[in-house]
C-alpha cells in the first residue's frame, strides 16, 4: 500500500477554494462511477460488520467432528521428532455444509471470516477517529498560530513521520501486554503511529486558508481565533479531513491485520481472549501450514476480504481527491463520447481535435479581396468544450482577418471565449475542448529563418506540419504567463531548447548569445539568463516570455492579455515595448484584452465578443469613439480611461450570461439598454453598417429601427476618409 | 534555520525517539522482560538471587541503580555500536544485525528501485494517454495497491512457489537453499540467492508499484494542465521534451512523500521476509518476538528507524537536486 492520493500528496491546492462552496461541501460528494463503486465495495462490509455474528452458520470455534475425514500431522510431532503424534483433520474444501471450507480445527471458514470483520472494522474506524482528532489538533493550531508553536508541533509530527510506523506499532504492541484483549487499546496505539501524516497535509492547508480573504475578512471584524477556526477554518478543510479519514482507516486495517498477522494482537485462544478478526485467520492459515497444504480456502478470503474494502475505501478517496482536484476529473469528453465523435481522447496536448464536417470556406485569395496582406484568417471557427447534449458552445461561427503587420484586437468580458477562439485558431486547446466548425488558413511568408512557406490550413494539419509552424511562425503568450515557464529549469535553459529545435545549426554559444539578445530586447539584463522562474519578479516573467515568443522571429503573436496582473505602470512599460518590437520585427499581432481603452492605442483594427459570438468589428478608432453595438458602448464606459479626464463609470448592468443557458434571440438582450421585442427571438448576424468596413451583429442597425444617438456618433474613421 | 538543517533536525530527533522508546519501554511497562527470562532460567534449574542479577547484567537491565543512569549507560553503549546481548542467539546484538541487514538492504533497494522507476514511468504514460485503454490499469492497480504485501506473497507461493502446490517454478523459503550451498564468494551460493530473492522482490515490487503508478499519474494528469506544459508543446518541442516538461515537476510531491511510502514499503517487506523466511532483519524481528528476547527486538526496531531515516534523507537530496527552489532555500 502506497499513497495514491493527490489531494493528501499535494501540497496546498493553488486553486482558490470559493467561499460559495462551503455549506455544502459535506454533502456533495461527487456522484462519480467511482465513488459509487467504492461505496457498492464498502456497503457489504458495514452490514456484516454489525451482522456477522448473527448471521454465521456456525460459531466461528466450534468444530465440526462429523466432517473430520482424514488426519494431518501436527508439525514437529510424530517420527523422527520423540514425541508422540499428534493429528489435525484435514481441512475440508467448500463444501454445502461448509460454504468456504473448514480450519484445520475443523471450524466453519465463513463463520469466521463473517465474525472478524465487526473487530477488523472497529479497529480501523476508532483508530481513524482518534488519529483524525490529533492531526486536527496538531495539524490545524500548527497551520494557523504559526510562529513558535507552528515550529514545535510541525517538529513533533516530522518526527512522528519519520519514524517507520509499523515497527514501531510491534514494538509498543508487544510490550503493552494486555494489548491483545483490548481492541480499544490496539486502535489507540494504532493512532499514534498514523495521524502525523494527515497532521502535515492540513498544517499546509490552513497555512494557506488563513490568509484568504474571508479568513482575514474575519479576523479584521474581531471575530476569536476559536470561533475563526470552527467557522471559517474548519469547513473548509472537511474534504481533506474526509480523505485523510479514509486514508487512515485502511492504514488502520492493514496495521490491525498485520500486528494480528504476527500474533501481537491477540489471538482468541489466547488467554485473555482476543476478538477474531482478518489478520488472526491469516496467522491461524500460515502458522499450520494451509500454503503447504494448498488449503487457500482457509487464508485467501480473510485476505482479499482487506483487499476489497481497501479498494472501496481507496475508490470513494478518489472521488474526494477528484472533488478537491478538479483536474483529475475526466471533464466532458469521456472514452465513450469520444468513440461517438470519432476522435481519440487522449494525447490532445496541442493537438484540439477538430470534428464534424467543415464546409470548405474558399479564402479570402480564392474570393480574391483584400489577398496579399492576410496572414492569419479564421472563418467560421466554432468550438465546443465537451461532447454531446452538456457540450459548452464557446465559440460560435467566429470570422477573423489578421492582417500582415498589423495589429487585431479582441475584446470582451472574462468568459466571452477570446482565448478559446485565438488558441482555437492554433489547435492548443486541452480537453475537453473539441472545434466543431470552421476553417483556419495560415499564409506563410517566413520573416526569418526558413519556415514553410505557403498556405497552412491549421485545421486539417497533423502533428509535423504543426510543429513546423508553431513557434517559429505563430507563437503565444498566454494569458497567465505567470505560469508559463517551466519552474524547474532556468530562463536560459527555456531559451536554449526551443533554438537547438527550431535553430539546429546555431552553435552553444550563439543560442546564448540570441537568448542574451532577446532579454536586452524586453529590458531584461542578460545575466538573469541563469535566474530560475521564481528568482523573477512578475512583470519580469511576462517580459521574459515575450522574449522567448519573439525568438524565432514569428510572422504571428497571440498575446492574451500578455499584462494581466501587472500595476498599471509595468502595463505600460510593456505594451510599449511591445509596440516598438512591432514596428522594428513586423509581426502581425492577435491581441486579446477586455480593456477596449487600451487596445485603442495599439490595435488596428478591433473585434468585440459577446458570449462566444462576434459582435462588432471595425477599426481601432471608429470602434472606441464611435460604437455601433449596444454591448460595445458599454465595454468602453466601464474602464476609465488611462489619461485624459476621467469620465463617471456606467458599466454594464448584470453579469455575462451562463453559456449552458444562453438567451435566446440576441445573448445580451437581458443586459441591454435598448433591447427591443426582435432581440428576443432572433440571433443578429454580424453585417456591415451603412455599407462602411464596420459590421454589427444588432437589430438596431437593421431595418428601420431607430437607432439612439450614444449608437450614432460621426465615425472618425469616415470622417477621415471624407476629409 | 536553514532547511537543511532543519531536516536533519528532525531526522536526529526521530532517531533519538526511536532509541528512548525502545529503552523506556520495556522499563517502565508492567511485567518487565527479566521476570520472563528469569521464569524461563527457572525452567532448566533453580534460578537464585544471584542468577536474577546474572540474568539482568546479560540483558543490561541494571535495575539497581536510578533510570537516568540506566539510560547514560545505554547511549554510551549505543555510541560504542552496543546494542546488548541476545540471549535467544547468544551474541552480541549488533553482529547479528550486520548479518541480517545485507539481506534486508538488498532486497529493499532491488526492489523499491524497479519500483518507484517502473510505478514512475508507467504512472507519466497512463498520464499522458490519457483516456485510452491503458485507463483500465487504474482499477486493477487499486486493487493490487489494496493487497497486504504478506498476503499476495502467501498468493505468490501458492502458484508460484516450490513450497506452494501449483507451479512450482521458485524457491519459496530461506535466503537460499541452505542444504546444498555453502555461502561465500561462489557461483552456486550466488545464484541460489538471487532465485531465491525472485518471489519476496516480486511480492514487494507487486505491492508497492501501484501505488507509485497510481500517485505519479494521479500528479501529472493534475501537471500537465499547467501552463508551461501547454508552451512546450505551443513552443514546438517534441513530445518526449513535452512529457519531460511535465514528468520532472510531477515529479516533486511524488519525491517529497517518498518518506510515507518508504514507511509503507519497509513495514510490508518486514511481512514479506516472514512469510519467506528470508533472513533479513524483518524475519529476525518476528523470531526475536516469539522467542522474547527483547534485546533484539529493540535493536532491530532502532536499526530499521535508521534505515528508514537514511532512505528519507537520500529522498531529500533527491528533492533539492530537481527543484532549483529548494536548492536555495538549503
Ligand atoms: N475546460 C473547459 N470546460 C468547460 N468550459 C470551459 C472550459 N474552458 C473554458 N470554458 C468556458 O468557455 C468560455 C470561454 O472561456 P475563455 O477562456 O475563452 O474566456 P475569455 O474570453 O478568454 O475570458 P477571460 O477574459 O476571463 O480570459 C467560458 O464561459 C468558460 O466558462
Ligand atoms: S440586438 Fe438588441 S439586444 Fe442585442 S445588442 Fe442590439 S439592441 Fe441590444
Ligand atoms: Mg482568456
Amino acid at each position: 500500500m502506497t499513497i495514491d492520493s493527490t489531494a493528501l500528496t499535494q501540497a496546498p491546492l493553488a486553486g482558490p477554494t470559493p467561499k460559495s462552496m462551503l455549506p455544502k461541501v459535506g454533502l456533495r460528494l461527487p456522484r462519480s462511477p467511482k465513488v459509487i463503486a467504492g461505496l457498492a465495495l464498502l456497503a457489504p462490509f458495514a452490514v456484516v460488520a454489525v451482522i456477522g455474528r448473527w448471521i454465521s452458520p456456525y460459531s466461528p470455534n466450534a468444530t465440526d467432528p462429523q466432517h473430520w475425514v482424514q488426519h494431518v500431522l501436527v508439525p514437529g510431532t510424530g517420527p523422527g521428532t520423540g514425541i508422540t503424534a499428534n493429528y489435525y483433520p484435514l481441512p475440508l474444501p467448500p463444501s454445502a455444509e461448509h460454504w468456504l471450507g473448514t480450519t484445520v480445527f475443523a471450524q466453519d471458514v465463513l463463520s469466521q471470516v463473517l465474525t472478524s470483520t465487526q473487530a477488523t472494522l472497529f479497529v480501523g474506524l476508532i483508530a481513524a477517529v482518534i488519529a483524525t482528532v490529533l492531526s486536527i489538533l496538531f495539524g490545524v493550531t500548527a497551520g494557523y498560530f504559526g510562529g513558535n508553536a507552528d515550529e514545535v508541533l510541525s517538529l513533533i509530527s516530522n518526527v512522528f513521520l519519520a519514524i517507520p510506523g509499523l515497527p514501531l506499532l510491534i514494538v509498543l504492541a508487544d510490550y503493552v501486554p494486555s494489548a491483545g484483549s483490548s481492541i480499544l487499546l490496539v486502535a489507540f496505539i494504532i493512532a499514534v503511529t498514523a495521524w502525523a501524516y494527515s497532521s502535515r497535509v492540513l498544517r499546509a492547508q490552513t497555512l494557506s486558508l488563513r490568509n484568504r480573504d474571508f479568513v482575514e475578512a474575519a479576523r479584521v471584524t474581531g471575530e476569536g481565533r476559536f470561533r475563526i477556526i470552527l467557522a471559517e477554518i474548519l469547513p473548509n478543510l472537511v474534504p481533506i479531513v474526509a480523505a485523510s479519514f479514509l486514508f487512515t482507516t485502511l492504514y488502520a486495517i492493514y496495521a490491525y491485520v498485520a500486528i494480528s498477522f504476527l500474533g501481537l494482537g491477540g489471538s482468541p485462544t489466547s488467554s485473555p481472549p482476543g476478538l477474531w478478526n482478518w489478520g488472526e485467520m491469516l496467522r491461524e492459515g500460515f502458522a499450520n501450514n494451509a500454503i503447504r497444504g494448498g488449503w487457500w480456502w482457509w487464508w485467501a478470503p480473510p485476505g482479499l476480504c482487506v483487499a476489497l474494502l481497501g479498494t472501496g475505501l481507496a475508490l470513494v478517496n478518489f472521488g474526494i481527491d477528484e472533488f478537491i482536484n478538479p483536474r483529475l476529473r475526466v471533464a466532458g469528453l469521456t472514452r465513450k463520447a469520444a468513440k461517438k465523435a470519432g476522435i481519440t481522447s487522449h494525447a490532445t496536448l496541442g493537438m484540439t481535435p477538430v470534428v464534424g464536417n467543415r464546409p470548405a470556406v474558399p479564402s479570402l485569395a480564392a474570393r480574391s479581396q483584400n489577398v496579399g496582406d492576410a496572414v492569419l484568417e479564421i472563418h467560421g471557427l466554432s468550438v465546443d468544450y465537451g461532447y454531446g447534449d452538456d457540450a459548452v458552445h464557446a465559440v460560435v461561427d467566429c470570422d477573423l482577418v489578421l492582417r500582415r503587420g498589423r495589429v487585431l484586437g479582441l475584446a470582451g468580458e472574462s468568459g466571452s471565449g477570446k482565448s478559446t477562439l485565438a488558441l482555437a485558431a492554433i489547435r492548443l486547446l486541452r480537453s475537453p475542448a473539441v472545434i466543431t466548425g470552421g476553417q483556419v488558413l495560415f499564409h506563410s511568408k517566413p520573416i526569418g529563418g526558413d519556415g514553410p512557406r505557403g498556405t497552412i490550413d491549421m485545421l486539417a494539419s497533423d502533428k509535423e506540419e504543426l510543429r513546423s509552424v508553431r513557434w517559429s511562425e505563430i507563437s503565444v503568450v498566454l494569458q497567465s504567463s505567470m505560469n508559463a515557464l517551466n519552474p524547474v529549469i532556468t530562463i536560459g535553459a527555456q531559451f536554449d531548447d526551443l533554438l537547438r529545435v527550431h535553430r539546429p545549426k546555431l552553435s552553444r554559444s550563439a543560442r546564448v548569445e540570441r537568448s542574451g539578445e532577446l532579454l536586452d530586447m524586453v529590458g531584461i539584463n542578460a545575466d538573469r539568463l541563469r535566474s530560475y522562474p521564481h528568482e523573477l519578479s512578475g512583470g519580469m516573467r511576462q517580459r521574459a516570455m515575450i522574449a522567448i515568443a519573439l525568438a524565432l522571429e514569428p510572422q504571428v503573436m497571440i498575446l492574451d492579455e500578455p499584462t494581466t496582473a501587472l500595476d498599471v505602470v509595468t502595463q505600460r512599460e510593456i505594451l510599449e515595448e511591445l509596440i516598438g518590437l512591432r514596428d522594428r520585427l513586423g509581426f502581425a499581432a492577435l491581441f486579446i484584452t477586455h480593456d477596449l481603452s487600451l487596445l485603442v492605442e495599439l490595435a488596428d483594427e478591433i473585434a468585440v465578443m459577446y458570449a462566444g459570438r462576434l459582435m462588432e468589428r471595425a477599426p481601432a478608432a471608429s470602434l472606441f469613439n464611435a460604437p455601433r453595438l449596444p454591448y460595445t458602448h458599454g465595454l468602453i464606459h466601464c474602464f476609465p480611461p488611462m489619461h485624459g479626464k476621467r469620465e463617471r463609470m456606467q458599466g454594464i448592468p448584470g453579469s455575462p450570461p451562463d453559456l449552458n443557458d444562453l438567451p435566446k434571440g440576441c445573448a445580451f438582450h437581458p443586459r441591454c439598454a435598448w433591447a427591443m421585442e426582435q432581440c428576443r427571438h432572433d440571433v443578429p448576424q454580424l453585417a456591415p453598417v451603412n455599407g462602411s468596413a464596420r459590421e454589427v451583429a444588432c437589430w438596431l442597425h437593421r431595418g428601420d429601427a431607430k437607432v439612439p444617438a450614444e449608437l450614432a456618433r460621426p465615425d472618425p474613421g469616415v470622417a477621415e476618409v471624407h476629409a | 534555520m536553514s532547511a537543511v538543517l532543519r531536516r536533519l533536525l528532525v531526522y536526529f530527533l526521530a532517531a533519538w525517539v526511536a532509541i528512548t522508546v525502545s529503552f523506556l519501554l520495556p522499563r517502565v511497562v508492567p511485567g518487565n522482560p527479566v521476570a520472563g527470562a528469569v521464569a524461563r532460567a527457572s525452567q532448566s534449574g533453580n534460578c537464585n538471587a544471584q542468577c536474577v542479577i546474572a540474568v539482568e547484567e546479560q540483558l543490561g537491565f541494571n535495575v539497581h541503580t536510578s533510570l537516568w543512569d540506566q539510560y547514560v549507560q545505554y547511549m554510551g553503549n549505543l555510541a560504542h555500536g552496543n546494542l546488548g546481548q541476545s540471549w535467544s542467539e547468544n551474541a552480541p546484538v549488533s553482529n547479528l544485525i550486520l548479518s541480517y541487514l545485507p539481506w534486508t538492504l538488498g532486497l529493499l533497494v532491488v526492489s523499491t528501485t524497479i519500483s518507484f522507476f517502473g510505478g514512475t514511468a508507467l504512472g507519466i504514460w497512463m498520464a499522458w494517454r490519457r483516456g485510452s485503454w491503458f485507463e483500465w490499469v487504474l482499477p486493477a492497480a487499486t486493487f493490487f495497491q489494496a493487497l497486504p504485501y504478506f498476503f499476495l506473497a502467501l498468493v505468490l507461493v501458492l502458484i508460484f512457489g516450490q513450497t506452494g502446490t501449483m507451479l512450482k517454478w521458485f524457491p519459496s523459503l530461506f535466503g537460499y537453499d541452505i542444504y546444498v550451498v555453502d555461502p561465500g564468494p561462489n557461483w552456486p551460493y550466488i545464484t541460489s540467492v538471487l532465485s531465491h530473492a525472485i518471489l519476496p522482490a516480486a511480492t514487494v515490487v507487486l505491492s508497492s508499484i501501484a501505488g507509485f503508478i497510481l500517485s505519479m499519474r494521479n500528479q501529472m494528469v493534475t501537471t500537465m494542465d499547467e501552463d508551461f506544459v501547454l508552451v512546450a508543446a505551443a513552443k514546438g518541442l517534441p513530445t518526449r521534451t513535452v512529457i519531460w516538461y511535465a514528468a520532472r515537476n510531477a515529479l516533486l510531491p511524488v519525491v517529497s512523500n517518498f518518506t510515507i511510502a518508504i514507511s509503507l514499503v519497509v513495514a510490508g517487506q518486514i511481512l514479506v521476509e516472514i512469510v519467506f523466511n528470508y533472513p533479513g532483519i524483518g524475519f529476525h524481528l518476528f523470531d526475536a518476538l516469539s522467542k522474547l528476547d527483547y534485546s533484539l527486538v529493540q535493536g532491530i526496531f532502532v536499526v530499521i528507524t535508521l534505515v528508514v531515516l537514511g532512505a528519507n534523507l537520500l529522498a531529500d537530496v533527491a528533492y533539492v537536486l530537481i527543484d532549483p527552489r529548494a536548492r536555495q532555500a538549503a
